[in-house]
């Protein structure tokens, strides 16, 4: 520790420990799209621009006609360790620069990773004096392009957060069993890189985060707690995506389904791409090692809102993709779908009509 | 056999392993490999890339990396950062510790209340790891016991959740703190001490891959079901027609577009390796270069049998 880091330890104020709803921005986003959604469920991304349009926001990402300016943030490589923070803090100053040249400087990641990453950029130039000019320089050097640190960076699940109430005027279903007209009984799975990295920059906090569990409330379920809440799904980056690691992965994933199964949830809900797509996806490698079948259906904000909404299942929300069955949820709620266009593309389904 | 001034086509360059793609100039390896990735090809969704299902992960993308790196991060002036990385090979950990971006400023002070063990994933599930063993190396400060600790297993163990972050009395980020070290370690070669370390050649050509040719640190084609059986049957049958599915959503994969899978064209990703080159990761990622072809020459199989070897081992 130098001398510099030791002033600052010393000196500074006591962070807040959570995010006040009214700093989330309620307009005009730059959206950089994210690598790990876009992969493994792109339906959830999309539907971010979809639930945008629908609330009449501004927002906008960069292209050249039809070709994409955004690459990732780097953010698998800076936790896989193979790349270098200042090729983090090059990649992400190439974003802002970007989002800057649209005339937007508030920034709605679609990964809760990737969210961290830019809050840990912009923490990491108050930090440590003289780095801002540096990375100016050398990202004029590298692309001609200059730094511009946003005013607000948040995650699309804030957003949508902000306007829940909005968006619960305009839902054609609620959490609510049909039959009986009893709130559905959900699970909230906040994204560890959501609320515990930069716990001031998240809703509620680390501990009690409502990101999810305000939009349960205002969608009409009620959030189930239970004893492994903050529990990590397991992801870990080179723990799920190289083989021989993925053991830890499957034994978080377990770890979680046994602490929330006695309280009988009829949903997971998530707001980051890797815990929607293990919390799910694991539940058949658990089934097959233990024997085991929870059979509990897992959602992001975005697709919970979409199907409330009454939008198509397969061909909006992209439910087929998942390996625990929705279809029973939307029995429960009163969803309609059709089973026979699950797998089969429709020409005239049209992609949404956002900016650009 | 290949050869130099022999012309190649692009479904021979495809099918050579890494012997043939050695005896090939950088006009036919690289000049081929962004022939083929820039072709268009007929599609009912809009201009699509097909190329780029053959050549991600293959034995070409990894021989045209290597040339493109060592070319790159060998070319002046060497930008300030990669010195700072090149100078840290020589370096003792404790100097990492003092002057690395990440490092020095993650760990402030331990007052050995152990949360940070309570609360971490890694540390119920490996009986051996816990991240109260990094931090007391480093308070240590002790040479000979943080190199110890670089060779070991234990450094990889941890997920990167952040789980020990938010309940830190003082507010140390010990999940940037092992990241820093990990990337230490590859510098020094140290990796090759451990199965998990050796890992970091496969993820090189995975996300690093990802990240230099198409822009992005996961490529959709990564989570094929041939890779993942843990994901089950209903991902299999899915992914038969995943190229449709996702278009159906919205998605672009292999084409122009914003959202998931796009191909980003060519000066958008020179302007994203550019970021890298003066970022130092060239430092790594020939670090991690060199090491893996020692590595490999001590087995006796080429780098595309290591590449394979290293991840599936652990």
């Amino acid at each position: 520790m130098d001398a510099r880091a030791a002033h600052t330890c010393l000196h500074q104020p006591r962070k807040p420990t959570e995010m006040r709803e009214e700093e989330i921005p309620t307009d005009r986003f730059f959206l950089p799209p994210s690598c790990i959604l876009g992969a493994v469920n792109p339906s959830t991304e999309v539907c971010i621009a979809r639930l945008y349009d629908l609330l009449g926001l501004t927002w906008r990402s960069a292209s050249v006609g039809p070709r994409s300016q955004c690459t990732c943030c780097s953010a698998i490589l800076s936790h896989g360790d193979i790349v270098t923070p200042e090729t983090t803090l090059l990649t992400v100053a190439r974003i802002w620069a970007l989002a800057h040249e649209q005339g937007l400087d508030h920034l709605s990641t679609a990964c809760v990773t990737s969210a961290a990453v830019h809050l840990e950029c912009r923490e990491t130039y108050e930090h440590e004096p003289g780095l801002a000019e540096k990375v100016d320089r050398w990202l004029q050097e590298a692309c001609g392009r200059r730094l511009h640190i946003p005013k607000a960076i948040v995650h699309c699940s804030d957003v949508v957060y902000r306007h829940r109430n909005a968006l619960a005027e305009r839902l054609r279903y609620r959490l609510v069993d049909r039959r009986t007209g009893a709130p559905l009984k959900v699970v909230d799975h906040v994204g560890c890189h959501y609320g515990k990295v930069f716990p001031e920059r998240a809703v509620g906090g680390a501990e009690d985060c409502d990101v999810l569990a305000g939009l349960v409330r205002a969608w009409g379920g009620v959030r189930v707690d239970y004893p492994e809440r903050n529990h990590c799904c397991g992801m870990g980056f080179r723990q799920c995506m190289i083989r021989p690691n993925r053991g830890y992965t499957m034994a978080c994933v377990l770890r979680k389904l046994e602490s929330m199964a006695p309280y009988e949830p009829d949903l997971i809900l998530t707001n980051c791409p890797g815990c929607n797509l293990f919390l799910d996806k694991e539940q058949h490698a658990v089934h097959e090692l233990t024997g085991k079948w929870f059979d509990i259906p897992v959602l992001s904000y975005t697709e919970l809102a979409a199907l409330l909404l009454g939008w198509d299942p397969y061909a909006v929300a992209g439910i087929q993709a998942k390996t625990v069955p929705v279809e029973p949820l939307l029995d429960r709620i009163g969803i309609p779908y059709d089973k026979d266009r699950m797998y089969v593309p429709d020409p005239t389904e049209k992609a949404p009509t956002h900016e650009h | 056999m290949p050869d130099r001034d022999r012309p190649i086509s692009p479904g021979e360059l495809c099918s050579l392993g890494y012997d043939a793609l050695r005896r090939l100039s950088d006009e036919q390896v690289v000049g081929g490999y962004e022939a083929l990735r820039d072709q268009p090809g007929p599609s009912a969704h809009g201009t699509v890339y097909p190329n780029i299902a053959r050549l991600h992960q293959s034995p070409l993308e990894r021989e045209k990396d290597r040339r493109e790196v060592w070319n790159r991060a060998a070319s002046t002036p060497v930008p300030e950062a990669q010195a700072f990385y090149e100078e840290a090979k020589r370096r003792p950990v404790t100097w990492w510790l003092q002057h690395q971006l990440v490092a020095k400023h993650a760990f402030k002070s331990c007052m050995y209340c152990g949360v940070c063990t309570a609360r971490c994933p890694a540390a119920q599930f490996y009986e051996e790891y816990n991240p109260r063993m990094v931090v007391d190396a480093v308070l240590s400060q002790d040479e000979e016991r943080l190199e110890g600790l670089l060779r070991s297993d234990l450094l990889w163990f941890c997920g990167q959740c952040g789980s020990c972050k938010p309940c830190c009395p003082r507010e140390n980020n010990l999940m940037g703190l092992i990241s820093s070290l990990r990337m230490l370690c590859q510098l020094k070669g140290w990796h090759l001490c451990s199965v998990r370390g050796r890992q970091q050649y496969f993820a090189r050509h995975l996300w690093g891959a990802n990240f230099w040719n198409r822009g992005c640190s996961l490529y959709f084609r990564n989570a094929a079901p041939e890779g993942h059986p843990d994901f089950g049957p209903r991902w299999a049958r899915y992914w038969r027609a995943v190229e449709a599915q996702m278009a159906r959503v919205g998605a672009s994969p292999d084409q122009d577009g914003l959202f998931g899978g796009r191909k980003l064209p060519p000066e958008t990703l020179e302007e994203l390796r550019a970021c890298v080159h003066h970022g130092g990761t060239l430092a790594l990622w020939t670090a991690v270069e060199e090491a893996a072809m020692a590595d490999a020459g001590r087995r006796g199989v080429d780098l595309d049998a290591y590449w394979t070897l290293v991840g599936s081992e652990g």
